[in-house]
């Protein structure tokens, strides 16, 4: 009986220590700090992944976004604002999160992604409609067709590793797109990567890019940038 | 005794009382909310019988979407939104009549209107549809459309009254105003300086109700 009773003690108790643990605040371990995780499933992530997306939820929720990444998601030729189309929905999902998190510093975005501008409940309608455009409009690319010496550097360095033979990233490990996206942004978001603002850096791509020059980067920017849209690609088996 | 039947005559007093307590309230009622026609009167003195303000400052409520109408009436009655006028005016206005009133100003068509300063159209024009990048500062037309319609989320500018957008963006601005239900309003004012904010309202009043 004694036995009993101590048992159900012990279940009570840590059934409450649990509780106490769930309802602690997240802190978001960010590049370059203790603890830091690349890919870590912070708690809304996985609650997103779980929720699936509603393409038509998506578009109507996308609206407040289409002030900086235009009606046709394809973002400003300049590379200020990204190419949303075509990109992964686990992609936008980890992003989004981890810039509400505070893990990807943006403040320029983060009025707008966070509550209340956007409830969790619509990050994965929003993704699963922008993982399902097209670009129409064309992309920005380099001043000059560098993509010869910019072929051969994401190669020397392994790019595709994550990335893709054609730029088609990796929609299960959540690695992006990156063919077909403005030259300006690739060239902004690979120095913000290596340098760590960004506060999301895969260590593995900070190693991979340690050494590029400015000719470097805007080489492989170009030649990504001149890539076509991966879902147009014939791979061959 | 008066009654045979005390049952009947306790049926009569409470029938003699509901009808007397349904007369009071009807009376009560009709004090308390006029008709819509009489209400719109007090409305029309500063937007106009169909409104349209015509006095610079007062902003146009046709056309606007008629739960964001409801939606400031109860923001301007809780406080929630300030302004001196609609202060004075609102304690006299029942939180009843609030959905009527937005209907009706709703289905209003919206008039055009004319800019003050027609030379600072052409670079509100770049910043509604474009945005300011330097400061991150959105499109206008992202949420608001670009012939400024609107929607059930965001309200109509086309036409609006360029002294009133211009304190109301300033009032975002500076977070005198602060019922946008997303904040969304004043993450955008801030990005956009004094001189950005009266070009926007100057092109947004040139914007044109669609037929």
């Amino acid at each position: 009986m004694k036995n009993i009773l101590l048992i159900i003690f012990v279940a009570l108790f840590s059934l409450q220590a649990g509780a106490a643990a769930a309802a602690e605040a997240y802190t978001p371990k960010v590049y370059g700090k203790k603890g830091y995780v690349w890919d870590e499933m912070t708690p809304e992530r996985v609650q997103v992944l779980k929720m699936g997306g509603d393409v038509d939820r998506g578009k109507d929720s996308f609206r407040g976004c289409r002030g900086c990444h235009k009606a046709d998601a394809a973002g400003v030729r300049e590379g200020v604002y990204p190419r949303l189309t075509g990109q992964h929905a686990s992609v936008l999902i980890k992003q989004i999160t981890e810039i509400r998190a505070g893990i990807r510093s943006n403040p320029k975005m983060l009025p707008f992604v966070e509550d209340p501008a956007i409830a969790m409940e619509e990050i994965g309608d929003i993704a699963a409609y922008l993982s399902a455009l097209t670009s129409v409009r064309e992309n920005g690319k380099g001043a000059e067709n560098m993509s010869a010496r910019g072929k051969k550097l994401y190669n020397d360095n392994k790019c595709y590793t994550c990335h893709g033979k054609n730029g088609e990233g990796n929609a299960a490990k959540a690695y992006p797109v990156v063919a077909a996206q403005h030259y300006g942004y690739l060239i902004r978001e690979m120095k913000l990567i290596k340098h760590g603002t960004r506060g999301n850096s895969n260590p593995g791509m900070v190693k991979a890019i340690a050494k590029f020059t400015e000719a470097d980067y805007e080489a492989v920017a170009d030649y990504l940038a001149r890539l076509p849209d991966y879902r147009t690609v014939v791979v061959s088996k | 005794m008066k009654y045979k039947n005390n049952r009947i005559g306790s049926a009569v007093l409470a029938c003699g009382t509901l009808v007397g307590m349904l007369l009071l309230s009807a009376t009560a009622r009709a004090d308390d909310i006029p008709p819509l026609e009489e209400r719109l009167q007090l409305c029309a003195g500063c937007h106009n019988p169909d409104g349209n303000s015509v006095i610079p400052g007062n902003p146009k409520l046709s056309g606007l979407d008629a739960k964001y109408i409801a939606r400031q009436l109860s923001d301007f009655k809780e406080g929630k939104r300030v302004s001196e006028v609609m202060a004075s005016i609102i304690p006299m206005v029942d939180e009843k009549e609030f959905k009527p009133l937005a209907a009706y100003f709703s289905k209003q068509k919206r008039t055009d209107g004319v800019p003050e300063k027609a030379d600072l159209v052409a670079a509100g024009k770049q910043i509604f549809d474009e945005g300011v990048i330097g400061t991150a500062a959105p499109a206008c037309a992202g949420c608001h459309n670009e012939d400024g319609s609107g929607s059930n989320k965001f309200p109509r500018l086309s036409g609006q009254d360029p002294t009133y957008v211009k304190a109301q963006m300033l009032n975002f601005k500076n977070a005198v105003r602060n019922n946008d239900p997303k904040a969304v309003m004043q993450a955008v004012a801030k990005r956009l300086n004094e001189q950005e904010i009266e070009a926007v309202a100057e092109y947004i009043v040139t914007l044109k109700e669609a037929e």
